[in-house]
């Protein structure tokens, strides 16, 4: 057990050190940095091996315990902040996957910001992101989850305004952390709402509780179900936070704009790990999301949305980082749209594949950024001789990318795709018919659309001559080797797809079932649920290929008619895709200009009417003192006068009203 | 010896008052500052003593009035007083290095110590009465440490902002003397502990209603709730570093804590009268507060109003009636003490070397100009910004999960409504601090502070000073068992047992 | 019983002693050669503390004397009766009587007053402030009323060649005419349909429901004209702020705690003795009138610029806190709220004579005596300074000020028991507006001073040194220990 912690504290500890001397020991930064990760690296394959060997493996450490007397004054059960750590097969192959890739990417940026002045903390704040990444991996409780995200979130914030100097990285990081905290508070509440229900903030018992109001549970003698509106509202909440890390419409805008940030930083957390962690949570939860079928139907619809504009979008972007960025906001789509459709292990295996391939994508065009100097795709080309390493790594992600077989990226797409498939035909869960053909038709629709921008991508970057100012030159080995490293899952992790049952086996859930029973004693019992399985439909993946074929096809028709050129420079749409369809001025014209409003609204308030009431007060007071002075004129007349005008008055007073 | 621990507790910072206000004018301000610091210290030291040992003291004072010299430390009293020794000591030892720009070092020591007694003693006292005595000792030292060692950035000057804050809270104050009063001679006793027990047996709806109405008003005053706060941001502007320091750090809090202490338990009925428009009151304070952060253009005015919404969220959960939501607000309040606190020293310190609070003086750069400086203000305003993991966010999530549950006789919906208003406060809250770091901390400098050779960054003596805060904001993020184990039992006690 | 009464000399030796002292200072004056004219004033003491001994032996015990026999319809009524309410005043008249002789002595001597005379006129003012907390009929204390203003017209006029003074003394004279007058017109209504002087038999008289007329309410209503102007409640103060800044300052510390007590106790007298069962008549009464005191008081005191006519406001103001408990006095047990009146009345006179001792000293340096004349005075007079700000702060009510502070509690917690709210409400804002120009004025002190050459240090008399002592030490003494002037009941 002692693995967990020090996959979770190796790098949480890596990162307090590096803050703290940091600055004064630049010798000692990698070292740290790096150790640190392999350690946890190390740790995760251990835990992993013992999930895909002698799965299922089930692991539990309670750190703490916080009694906040929550809902007891309804009567209920004290509840309790438990500092639970939980490993099953799930957490540890996504554990590995994310200490794959940070190791990955703590070794290039040795390279990659090399000379760079505040090497030292951005090395400390990317250790601080993975050990908070690896607490919402291992967390049982919703509340410790919840530190780990937010962590994860400050973190992105600040890697994003790691250049600080310049204007896009700042308005990118804060973009970034207040959309992601606007999702953030309907994930609270979400939480609330659940811990409230169940009077438990575990997601076992959470769970449980799901699990037996969604019918995969069958103890509901001993524990009574939950009615389905309360899963609804509560996973609709929840969704909130999803939407907002996962960078789902309508909270994607921050992710084109957080590509501001070091390439490294994309490739970990805006790719691989952090906006990923949405998907996980919903894996996580899944027995609650399919508890609630209507919550399920938002998700397909959003997962649509985003999928297809999001791949649009990305067809017509200059910036290398903002295409790929684009196109994680629709990978993520399929992730979610394969939750949508019910089937949470082709989400996993995509989640998994995504994490190489994507992070082996923004790896390889940092690697070009860095050779030539710029993010903008017109500027490069004919960089296929010049770098080949980097060439042909990016090409094993850029096929994985688009789905080409072998693949990784083809088997996991065909996953969701095939499990829409199924339930369009024959639905028998939760998930709807309708949604399952949306999904379906969307999804393959989408596939054309990746294989073409994958391909413009592709063609703008590394055929055709030199067109940019400065030629490139192939990376330094610490920038090469993470390539590598991370093309050949890329390429050959989709074999986990090609049995379809090995992958379930692996990243099997556990659930351990604490309830009473009848005879009011406790019954402890545990629950692998084995996540359905993968399958590939044949239609599906004929058809997606032929998509695939087609894309690029026509990509590559337009780039022969003139070669050098942006294949999609004629589209009249164009301007409408490189703008992501106008959402942002939206939001700019729907929520910032009217709380801008409002702040002045409010400044001048406090100034003119809470304050002046105040001066009000003191000018009157004065006013009246100064009256009250005027009747001491120093003339003894007048004040006899008053006097017995004052007696006069008194008397009337007193004899009128007694 | 543990009945003579509380009166140690107040006879040793009184003490050192005394003696540094009647020293003769020739004594050394250094040795002043010193002295002054061994004091504080000393106290903190008795302050650890006092909250482990939980002792009591109750002797008569004046039969007549029927005031005993009645105190005790318990689960919500102890956190406030170390917070309140903690942060003077903290203050008190930061002018050893840190001078204010004008005025005798010596007297202002003298004040802060006299400023410690009566906030130790609002913590402790369990005499109505006395708590009264105690929050009034307060007023006058803060007066005098506002007009004579504060700053004249704010409009009429720091005289007016220090006359605003003594009659404003004193207004309140008077005000809550009646309530006081009123309870005391319905009750027949003015004894806390007595009153908490009889949870408002003796007393008419009516009565309660009106007491709690007059008891609130004294306590809203002070911390500040919305529309009552308009004191704060010139005291908090115009006072020294040490000043809006202990102003923000603990003056605030002794609101929040009468409000716990005193009207929850003691006018039950009333309370749960008058907790709805409480709620909406928070409520507003929270986005209001938050909104004017998004205007101010000076740095200490800015931290000053987060105050005000940081305050909405402690009322907030105090107006849920849940132990939940009080114990949170009552978490809210030891964070936002430590974080605000924090914060303030940053800012002085920025204002001190820059001689201007002005946002739009200051520009952008101090990344680059003072990392070390720069980092502290990033964690301070992450922290307070409630980010999970630090001390801001628990006592915040609490509260809200107060507000989600509100204790049986409260309109639940309506509380929903106000939690989820909290909610936007908390997105408003985080846009504005990172708009604050991005004012300042990001980008690059003008080139005159580049040129300046003055602003060398947060030396080793401010960072010493500073690193208890960061260490508790880390440990309280992590670690929320610790306050909250020590306060459940008491306020389950004082909403009237766990029923 | 014979016809010729027994007199209880014990009861009566207070006011005797200073009165036989007052005409000893006279002669003795006469003889004395210029140079040691002090000696009357050290008399006058002398006199002040034999009496004040005199008062030890009556300590818990209940005597009258000057009584008529009761027939079987009529209780015996007496006209001069000691019990603790006139134990407490006697003494603080006595008290504040010696301060303001201490502060006089240096006064007489750089202002050309003639030492006799001036002494003379203080103690029988005394005399009649003594006689007046002790009379139990209508003529005793219309008598000693006068006996207490009649000799204050003169101290106030003493300065010779002094126009402002004259002034003064003639503003006085008239306004106190005119209230009297309007009293004496109450009480003789009074007498008219009760057909009693004593105060107890007054109040049997009235007691019978059938008497229940407007010419009684009138009457009753009236009465308080006479004490209104003696306690400088409006509309009977506009002599005060005039008359205290021309009139010598220890003279106006005597007008605004001896005789301003003086007053208090015979309204009290009439008040709670007399006119007890129409308190649902005069109480209402009071606390308009308390009410409006306090307020125009306190307003006007913001706007002074000197110090002796801040010190008059600020008194007015706190005459209009004293009354409040007089004017939440219900009909049943007018008694009760006694305790909180006494206490005030005594905690104000140890206050506000801490205040006058301090300004008399100032005074004597700084002959206009602005409050920017107080300047950095805690640079140059630590000691004084604090006596002076110790003595505002309980005047504001406000720590480090507690006997301030307690006796505003005491003076709180009348009318909230009979629920007088408004009254209440009303005081409070009152206490904030207080609290400024008090706080002002202490600021002023402890600000830097205006031109960095420090004022030289003031040469201090020890008459001066020892009143500023007495009144400092009983305020910090009250401030700790407070039940002794609470517990009056």
């Amino acid at each position: 057990m002692t693995l967990v912690y020090v996959a979770v504290l190796a790098p949480f500890l890596a990162a307090v050190v590096g803050l703290l001397v940091g600055p004064r020991q630049p010798r000692l930064v990698v070292p740290i940095a790096v150790g640190a990760m392999g350690a946890a690296l190390f740790s995760t394959l251990l835990l992993a091996a013992a999930a895909v060997v002698d799965a299922p493996l089930f692991e539990r450490a309670q750190l703490a315990t916080a009694q906040t007397g929550a809902f007891s004054s309804q009567g209920r059960a004290g509840l309790t902040l438990g500092l639970d750590l939980r490993v099953d097969g799930l957490a540890a192959l996504v554990s590995l996957a994310v200490t794959v890739v940070a190791l990955a990417v703590q070794v290039y940026s040795t390279a990659y910001l090399k000379g760079d002045p505040r090497y030292s903390s951005y090395a400390a704040l990317v250790s601080l992101f993975t050990s908070a990444m690896l607490l919402v991996v291992f967390a049982d409780d919703l509340l410790v989850l919840l530190v780990g995200w937010e962590v994860m979130g400050v973190c992105s914030y600040f890697l994003i305004g790691h250049h600080w100097e310049q204007e896009g990285s700042r308005a990118g990081a804060v973009k970034a952390f207040v959309v992601t905290r606007l999702g953030d508070v309907g994930f609270l509440f979400g939480i609330f709402l659940l811990g409230s229900t169940v009077g438990s903030f575990s997601m076992d018992a959470v769970v449980t509780r799901a699990a037996i109001s969604n019918g995969r549970l069958d103890i509901a003698p001993l524990v009574t179900g939950v009615p389905e509106h309360t899963w609804t509202i509560a996973s609709l909440l929840l969704l909130c936070g999803v939407v907002g890390k996962s960078a789902q419409f309508p909270l994607h805008t921050w992710l084109p704009d957080a590509m501001a940030g070091p390439t490294p930083i994309s490739a970990l957390i805006h790719a691989a790990t952090m906006v990923a962690a949405g998907i996980y949570l919903v894996i996580r939860l899944y027995d609650v999301f399919l508890a609630a079928p209507a919550t399920l139907a938002v998700m397909a619809v959003i997962a649509c949305v985003t999928m297809l504009g999001g791949a649009l979008a990305a067809l017509a972007q200059d910036d290398i980082k903002r295409v790929l960025a684009y196109s994680t906001v629709s990978q993520l789509a399929y992730m979610l749209a394969a939750l949508a459709v019910g089937s949470a292990i082709a989400s996993t295996s995509h989640l998994l594949t995504h994490a190489a391939f994507k992070a082996l994508l923004f790896l390889a065009a940092g690697s070009v950024i860095h050779a030539v100097g710029t993010n903008l795709m017109p500027d490069m080309g004919g960089l296929r001789r010049l770098m080949p390493v980097t060439f042909v790594t990016m090409t094993v992600g850029l096929a994985a990318l688009a789905g080409v077989p072998p693949f990784s990226g083809f088997f996991s797409k065909e996953a969701v795709l095939g499990a829409a498939e199924e339930t369009a035909l024959y639905s028998d869960g939760p998930a709807m018919a309708w949604t399952g053909w949306l999904v379906l038709v969307i999804g393959l629709l989408t596939v054309a659309v990746t294989a073409a921008y994958v391909v413009r991508l592709w063609l703008l970057t590394f055929f055709d001559r030199a067109r940019g100012p400065v030629a490139g030159h192939e990376s330094p080995p610490a920038m090469r080797w993470p390539l590598i490293a991370l093309a050949v899952p890329s390429a050959l992790l989709g074999v986990v797809g090609m049995k379809g049952d090995w992958l379930p086996a692996w990243a099997s859930v556990e659930i351990s079932l604490l309830h009473r029973s009848d005879t009011d004693a406790l019954v402890f019992a545990e629950r692998e649920v084995a996540q359905g399985s993968l399958h590939l439909g044949l239609v599906t993946s004929a058809l997606s290929t032929v998509l695939v074929l087609v894309g690029a096809g026509v990509v590559y028709a337009a780039w022969r008619r003139e070669p050098g050129t942006d294949p999609t420079a004629e589209l009249r749409a164009r301007h409408a895709l490189e703008k992501a369809f106008h959402v942002d001025d939206l939001y700019e014209r729907v929520f910032v200009r009217p709380v801008r409003g409002a702040t002045r609204g409010v400044d001048r308030t406090d100034e003119s009417v809470v304050g002046g009431a105040v001066r009000g007060i003191g000018t009157q007071s004065g006013r009246l003192a100064a009256a009250v002075a005027r009747t001491q004129g120093g003339n003894v007349q007048s004040y006899l006068t008053g006097l017995l005008a004052g007696v006069l008055l008194l008397v009337l007073a007193v004899v009128t009203l007694t | 010896m543990s009945d003579l621990l509380l009166p140690l507790l107040l006879a040793l910072p009184l003490a050192g008052a005394l003696l540094l206000l009647v020293a003769p004018p020739h004594l050394g301000e250094r040795l002043a500052a010193r002295f002054g610091t061994v004091v504080a210290t000393a106290t903190f030291a008795v302050s650890v003593w006092a909250a482990s040992a939980s002792p009591g003291t109750d002797v008569q004072w004046v039969p007549s009035l029927g005031l005993r010299f009645h105190l005790g430390v318990d689960g919500i009293s102890a956190p406030l007083v170390l917070l309140t020794a903690g942060l003077t000591a903290l203050c008190i030892a930061y002018l050893l290095r840190v001078r204010p720009e004008a005025g005798n070092l010596r007297a202002l020591v003298g004040l802060l110590l006299l400023l410690e007694v009566g906030l130790l003693g609002t913590f402790v006292a369990l005499d109505l009465l006395l708590f009264f005595v105690f929050f009034e000792v307060v007023l006058v030292p803060m007066w005098f440490v506002i007009a004579q060692w504060g700053d004249d950035s704010v409009p009429g000057g720091r005289r007016r902002a220090a006359n605003l804050f003594i009659l404003y809270t004193l207004l309140g104050s008077v005000v809550m003397l009646l309530g006081m009063l009123l309870v005391g001679t319905q009750a027949g006793t003015f004894d806390m502990v007595e009153l908490a027990a009889r949870q408002g047996a003796d007393m008419s709806r009516s009565v309660q209603v009106v007491a709690f109405l007059v008891l609130g008003l004294g306590f809203a005053v002070k911390t500040p709730m919305w529309p009552l706060h308009s004191w704060l941001p010139d005291a908090h502007t115009a006072a020294p570093t040490v000043g809006s320091v202990l102003l923000a750090g603990v003056l605030l809090k002794m609101g929040t804590y009468g409000f716990v202490r005193i009207a929850l338990p003691i006018v039950p009925e009333g309370a749960e009268v008058v907790a709805p428009y409480l709620g909406a009151l928070a409520v507003v304070g929270i986005v209001y507060g938050s909104l004017a952060c998004l205007a101010q253009r000076d740095i200490k005015r800015l931290v000053a109003f987060s105050s005000i919404g940081h305050m909405g969220f402690v009322l907030l959960g105090i107006s849920t009636l849940t132990p939940v939501g009080v114990n949170g607000a009552l978490y809210a309040n030891i964070a936002h003490g430590l974080i605000t606190g924090l914060l303030f020293f940053l800012v002085g310190a920025i204002k001190d070397r820059h001689h201007t609070a002005s946002l739009d003086l200051l520009g952008g750069g101090l990344y680059e100009r003072m990392p070390r400086l720069g980092a502290l203000l990033a964690f301070a305003a992450v922290a307070s910004l409630g980010l999970p993991g630090l001390a801001g966010f628990w006592g915040e999530m609490l509260v809200l999960l107060g507000a989600f549950d509100p204790a049986p006789g409260l309109p639940r919906g309506y509380y929903l409504l106000l939690m989820a208003l909290g909610g936007l406060g908390i997105v408003l809250t985080t846009t504005y601090f990172v708009m604050l770091l991005r004012r300042v901390a990001q980008g690059t400098s003008f080139q005159a502070w580049r040129d300046a050779v003055l602003l060398r960054d947060a030396g080793r003596h401010e960072l010493l000073v500073w690193a208890p805060v960061v260490v508790l904001v880390v440990a309280l993020g992590l670690w929320p068992g610790w306050l909250l184990e020590a306060s459940d039992p008491v306020v389950r006690m004082l909403l009237g047992g766990a029923s | 019983m014979s016809a010729v009464q027994s007199i209880d000399y014990l009861a009566i030796a207070a006011p005797l002693v200073v009165a036989l002292v007052a005409l000893a200072v006279l002669v003795l004056d006469s003889f004395l050669p210029p140079r040691r004219r002090h000696v009357s004033g050290w008399l006058a003491v002398a006199g002040l503390v034999a009496a004040s001994g005199s008062l030890v032996p009556l300590v818990g015990e209940r005597r009258a004397t000057f009584c008529v026999p009761g027939d079987g319809v009529v209780l015996p009524a007496c006209s001069y009766a000691v019990d603790d309410l006139t134990l407490a005043f006697q003494a603080l008249v006595l008290a504040g009587a010696v301060v303001v002789v201490l502060l006089s002595l240096d006064t007489v001597r750089d202002s050309a007053i003639p030492a006799g005379e001036y002494f003379f006129l203080l103690l029988a003012s005394v005399s009649g402030a003594l006689a007046l907390a002790a009379s139990r009929d209508l003529l005793t204390l219309v008598v000693s009323l006068e006996v207490v203003s009649l000799p204050a017209f003169a101290l106030v006029g003493l300065r010779r060649h002094d126009s402002r003074s004259s002034e003064a003394a003639l503003k006085l004279f008239l306004v106190s005419v005119v209230s009297t007058a309007v009293m004496l017109f109450g009480l003789s209504l009074v007498y008219g349909v009760t057909g009693q002087v004593h105060l107890d038999r007054i109040a049997t008289a009235l007691d019978d429901p059938s008497l229940r007329e407007p010419v009684l309410v009138l009457g009753v209503t009236l009465a308080l004209a006479g004490f209104g102007f003696k306690v400088a409640a409006v509309p009977f103060h506009f002599w005060a702020p005039d008359t205290y800044e021309g009139a010598p300052v220890p003279v106006a510390a005597y007008l605004s705690v001896v005789s301003k007590a003086a007053g208090f106790v015979g309204l009290a007298l009439l008040l709670t003795r007399g006119f007890a069962p129409y308190a649902d008549v005069w109480a209402p009464a009071v606390a308009v009138v308390a009410a409006v005191t306090m307020t125009v008081g306190n307003l006007a005191a913001l706007r002074q610029r000197h110090a002796v006519r801040l010190l008059a406001w600020s008194s007015v103001a706190q005459s209009g806190y004293m009354l409040v408990p007089l004017g939440a006095a219900t009909v049943g047990d007018v008694d009760a709220v006694l305790p909180a009146l006494i206490a005030y009345v005594v905690a104000y006179g140890v206050m506000n004579l801490g205040a006058f001792s301090v300004v008399t000293l100032v005074g004597r340096h700084r002959a206009a005596n602005r409050i920017e004349d107080y300047r950095a005075l805690g640079r140059t007079e630590p000691l004084s300074a604090f006596a002076l700000a110790f003595s505002l702060a309980c005047l504001a009510g406000l720590p480090p000020g507690l006997l301030g502070l307690f006796a505003k509690v005491v003076v709180f917690k009348a009318p909230i028991d009979n629920g007088a709210g408004w009254l209440v409400a009303v005081m409070a804002v009152n206490v904030v507006i207080g609290l400024y120009y008090y706080l002002a004025w202490a600021a002023t002190m402890y600000a830097r001073p205006a031109e960095e050459a420090r004022p030289p240090a003031y040469r201090i008399s020890w008459s001066d040194g020892l009143a500023i002592g007495i009144t400092l030490g009983a305020a910090l003494l009250l401030s700790v220990v407070p039940d002794t002037i609470l517990r009056f009941d």
